[in-house]
């Protein structure tokens, strides 16, 4: 356990370069030391403003609600049923074109209908 | 002060980070009086009528000759881009499978890539640390290769992922295993900002990946192998907007929702979440029973949302793609591929 004299007797000496000494008094170590107790003040100051911020934040409900509004107010390609209006540049998927480097004809796989 | 009163002060002030998060925790737990999938079936919902057969492979593209780690569209859904660690880009006209270019990449690990919103660029990252900009219009060289028009340099770890600013394509976003964020000027090359590094709210380890806000781009959401998530401001980078916590492993994805106020993550753990933007709230778990809890849990390694969020397609380790009714938190398909 150190003492304040320990501490004093540090800051009387010359440059800090050259005392890296592997004592518990190295000014590298309380560089870092108090570089990261400042990070942690600022963590905790963040933390305690989340803290405030939850006293009047509303429950998970509210946005559970607003996801179900706005997924099923969307057309999605994907769904057998969907609302509408349907939009036509899903078709270009599913119409025939011509790969040009190849006799391949792009078509809907698994449909019997030729377009 | 001495050193043993700054030990002092250092054990103090980390039991009460410690205290704080505990009693948030709480709070949390508090407030989620109900997730998603409970509130859906509330309200009389059912799962999604959607199985393998309503699910049609249109387009095969073939040409790398290694893993594809990442792809993205153009805005118009026409072209990709594919990275794959093959050591090429290969730009696909989407309709006809057609190559349009292969760009032969200065290092092969890539692991991201993003088309720019007005189509002429492309832009990739890697193991190299660094960002390639090419630009699909100008001449190839002696070789027949596509120069790079721009290289973002800066980062201090790999590039895990990029994403381009969806309304100004001068701007792209990266997420880097140096634990930053960075937002760059893509014409001259420059850093405009840099999210966390010294700063105490940034990732403590890896960022894995990034994903800008459709409906709001000053907002981008990262994940990170610290387990968390954050909500990022690209105009305030001196702090994270907030921190998601939940997962506990690796964040592996994070992806807006379409309504771009929820993201869903992809992890480690194996799960995928759903949480609540501008509450914090984790507001869905999708996780995959295990019979047998000594079996490994495979990874969720990268996830999409349909257009209008309904279905979550997640894909695993193992080589699984589940497809999950959002709503429901039920797996409608697990498919095989590749």
């Amino acid at each position: 356990m150190t003492t304040n004299g320990e501490g004093a007797e540090m800051e009387a000496r010359g440059p800090p370069s050259l005392h890296l000494s592997t004592r518990n008094g190295n000014f590298l170590g309380k560089h870092r030391l108090s570089a990261a107790i400042s990070r942690l003040n600022q963590e905790i100051q963040y933390l305690q403003e989340e803290l405030n911020e939850l006293e009047t934040m509303e429950p998970s409900s509210a946005a559970c609600k607003e996801i179900l509004l706005s997924t099923e107010g969307k057309p999605d390609a994907f769904l057998p049923v969907t609302p509408g209006p349907e939009n036509a540049a899903w078709h270009r998927w599913f119409q025939r074109v011509r790969s040009p480097h190849s006799r391949k004809w792009w078509t809907h796989k698994g449909s019997s209908d030729i377009l | 002060m001495s050193f043993s009163e700054l030990k002092d002060r250092h054990v103090a002030a980390t039991a009460m980070v410690n205290t704080l998060r505990d009693r948030l925790n709480q709070k949390r737990q508090q407030l989620l009086d109900t997730d998603v999938a409970g509130y859906a079936k509330s309200q009389g919902r059912t799962a999604v009528n959607f199985s393998s057969t309503d699910l049609v492979c249109c387009r095969t593209l073939q040409g790398h000759t290694g893993k594809v780690y990442s792809l993205d569209w153009t805005p118009e859904k026409n072209r990709i881009v594919s990275a794959s660690q093959d050591g090429r880009l290969i730009i696909w006209n989407a309709l006809t499978s057609q190559k349009t270019h292969a760009i032969k990449l200065p290092c092969a690990w890539v692991m991201t890539c993003s088309f720019a919103p007005n189509g002429y660029s492309v832009a990739c990252g890697g193991l190299d640390s660094e960002c390639s900009i090419f630009n699909l219009n100008s001449q190839v060289d002696r070789d027949g290769n596509l120069p790079v028009s721009r290289v973002l340099t800066g980062h201090k770890g790999y590039v895990s992922s990029c994403e381009f600013v969806r309304d100004q394509d001068t701007r792209l976003i990266t997420g880097s295993g140096d634990q930053t964020c960075v937002l760059w000027d893509v014409t001259t090359g420059q850093r405009i900002s840099v999210f966390g590094g010294e700063f105490p709210s940034g990732h403590t380890s890896d960022v894995l990946s990034i994903s800008i806000n459709s409906s709001n781009s000053n907002m981008f959401v990262s994940g990170s192998c610290d387990a968390t998530a954050r909500l990022w401001d690209t105009r305030i980078a001196s702090r994270a907007i907030r921190t998601y916590h939940g997962h506990h492993g690796d964040v592996n994805t994070v992806k807006f929702f379409p309504d771009g106020q929820r993201f869903g993550t992809g992890s480690d753990d194996g799960t995928c979440r759903l949480f609540d933007m501008r509450t914090g709230h984790q507001l869905q778990v999708y996780s995959q029973q295990q019979a047998n809890n000594d079996q490994d849990v495979p990874i969720v390694t990268s996830i999409a949302f349909s257009i209008s969020g309904r279905l979550l397609f997640a894909g695993y380790s193992n080589g699984d793609c589940y497809v999950w009714d959002t709503l429901l938190a039920e797996v409608r398909i697990i498919q095989l591929v590749h």
